[in-house]
């Protein structure tokens, strides 16, 4: 009876603490949804309450004078683009190194998952060398192509994983049936696969969609900017307009959000997978 | 079959262009980046070659020690104050306890945020004026505390490392908690059955087993403590006077500030072999303990 009483003195603790930590995650971000609402007085006078009216003043501003849209735009194009072409590449290159067979495969494998251990810090200045040397500083294909580059490691070593526990079988016989490495790859492989590599594609969006570094160095026109060098732009440029600045914040953060809603069980699994190797 | 699936063109097909791609804008890269750590160069028409020029000039440079050092201090902190509360976390949401999947949802949400947005938000939770925090001392009675906090030399580091914590706690909860879950059930029935205390079974079973994870994550922890860019560039961007700076911000600063690239691919070389060593090292540990 002693050790029920203990136990459940412990169980209310844990949902304390449990329920403190939700507060603190969620409160933040809900204190700084109704900030984007309140005037530059009312968030010196009025921290804790609703704002007085639920004007959408700041988001305007953050439109029209802080350019959001433009950068939202930028995001995009970057974020799809790099992430389309590395899963593609990436997955083929997957499907080479563990369904084909080639002395190369272990080599080029234990190779490209080298970069999972390599910084970017590690080639940035490099790149920036190279990249205004043809002359693509100010262009998205600055960003876009190391994001690329550096989105093979992960891509591969998740799909290969995969591959890797398709039974042989499925492909001899398509083999016998005449069917040539690429229908091969198209017909049999990629649809059992389709899982992980949409894990992938998740988990690389939403890491070129935060990635601030390489946007940072190699694009300083803001006509071209992605979502969080806009904001660091804004922060510069209207250092007082502290509620604009928060209704650019929540419109950065909101579709992260949306997007987390709707596949959370994948983003977790995609992002603990690709860290967790070995 | 091996006709086919052994078919030079083919693999070659298959391979070779992500393989060009990763060699010419990642594997290049890398060496040309040690080599560059060899010159003084502008990129422009000054290079001149220093030999280790640049990396005795780093172990003198009282900035770049300083900064080295805030890694260190990032690494421990984040090391204790993330693995044992995201491990009591997991531990807690592991007991199927009632609304874990929403607990668990909940804490991982900041780790797919933005880092700039976190960064932001929270200059606006330690901003001096209209902070939340110095509202919450206040309303609390503690209204003596109210400071600007980032701007305070000895707190700043500190309060970047809160948030460090607030975005990621719930990241390496999740990992603890996918180790926790592979666990075989027997064993929690078994001990059941022995009368096994809660705390009993979290130090004979849980702990034990989930182990080469924690090993695993600690190396996430501290590679991570090492890149860490985002957060410092805005909250603080390495100020006041230096104060937070990290080696990831100090070599923007060098490179893309005051233009001395040879000096900052010197600093991305620490930085490459820093993170390498991390993982070397924690292979060896992890395999030492399997035998």
């Amino acid at each position: 009876m002693k050790k029920n009483i203990s136990e459940k003195i412990w169980m209310f603790i844990k949902y304390i603490a449990l329920i403190l930590f939700t507060v603190m995650c969620l409160y933040p971000l809900f204190w700084l949804f109704l900030a984007s609402f309140k005037t530059n007085q009312e968030l010196y006078f009025n921290t804790w309450g609703l704002p007085e009216s639920w004007s959408i003043v700041n988001y305007v501003n953050a439109v029209v004078k802080g350019g959001v849209v433009r950068y939202f735009g930028n995001s995009v194009v970057i974020a799809v683009s790099a992430v389309v072409v590395a899963v593609i590449l990436g997955t083929m290159a997957s499907y080479a190194i563990a369904r084909m067979h080639w002395k190369m495969s272990k080599l080029v494998y234990n190779t490209f998952l080298l970069g999972m251990m390599i910084p970017i810090y590690g080639l940035i200045i490099p790149l920036f060398s190279i990249f205004k040397a043809l002359g693509l500083l100010n262009t998205h294909w600055a960003v876009i192509i190391p994001q690329i580059a550096l989105g093979f490691p992960m891509t591969i070593f998740i799909v290969c994983g995969f591959m890797r526990s398709i039974p042989r079988e499925l492909e001899e016989a398509a083999v016998i049936d005449g069917c040539s490495a690429l229908q091969c790859f198209m017909k049999v492989i990629l649809p059992i696969a389709k899982s992980s590599v949409v894990t992938v594609a998740v988990v690389q969006f939403i890491n070129i969609w935060n990635d601030l570094l390489l946007p940072r160095i190699f694009l300083t026109d803001s006509e071209k900017m992605t979502l969080p060098v806009g904001l660091t732009n804004f922060q510069a440029m209207y250092s007082t307009d502290y509620v604009g600045m928060i209704a650019a914040v929540i419109m950065t953060i909101i579709p992260s959000i949306i997007v987390y809603v709707l596949l959370h069980r994948q983003i977790m699994e995609g992002m603990v997978a690709g860290a967790v190797k070995g | 079959m091996n006709k086919v699936m052994g078919n030079k063109r083919s693999i070659a097909f298959f391979v070779l262009p992500a393989l060009i791609i990763y060699a010419v804008f990642a594997l290049f890269p890398i060496a040309y980046n040690i080599y560059m750590s060899l010159f003084n160069t502008d990129l422009m028409a000054k290079k001149q070659f220093v030999g280790l020029g640049n990396y005795i000039g780093l172990l003198k440079d009282g900035t770049f020690v300083h900064a080295f050092r805030n890694n260190i201090f990032m690494v421990i902190g984040s090391l204790i104050a993330h693995m044992p509360l995201a491990m009591f976390f997991a531990n807690a949401i592991f007991k199927k306890i009632k609304g874990a999947a929403f607990f668990q949802t909940v804490f991982f949400l900041p780790s797919v945020i933005c880092g700039v947005a976190v960064g932001l938000t929270w200059t606006f939770i330690y901003n001096g004026n209209y902070g939340l925090l110095n509202a919450f001392l206040k309303m609390i009675g503690l209204g003596s505390l109210q400071q600007v906090w980032l701007a305070n030399k000895k707190l700043a580091m500190f309060c970047i490392i809160v948030v460090i914590m607030w975005q990621y706690v719930g990241y390496h909860m999740v990992i603890q908690l996918a180790a926790m879950r592979n666990i075989d059930s027997a064993y929690y029935e078994a001990a059941q059955i022995d009368g096994a205390s809660g705390w009993k079974q979290f130090t004979n079973i849980t702990f034990p087993l989930i182990k080469p994870i924690l090993k695993i994550d600690a190396v996430l922890i501290i590679t991570g403590s090492l890149k860490y860019y985002d957060l410092v560039a805005v909250m603080t961007s390495g100020g006041p006077n230096h104060a937070t700076e990290v080696m990831s911000t100090y070599m923007y600063y060098q490179a893309f500030n005051i233009l001395k690239y040879g000096y900052a691919s010197a600093i991305g070389v620490i930085l490459m072999i820093l993170c390498m060593l991390s993982v070397a090292l924690s292979n060896r540990v992890f395999k030492e303990s399997d035998e």
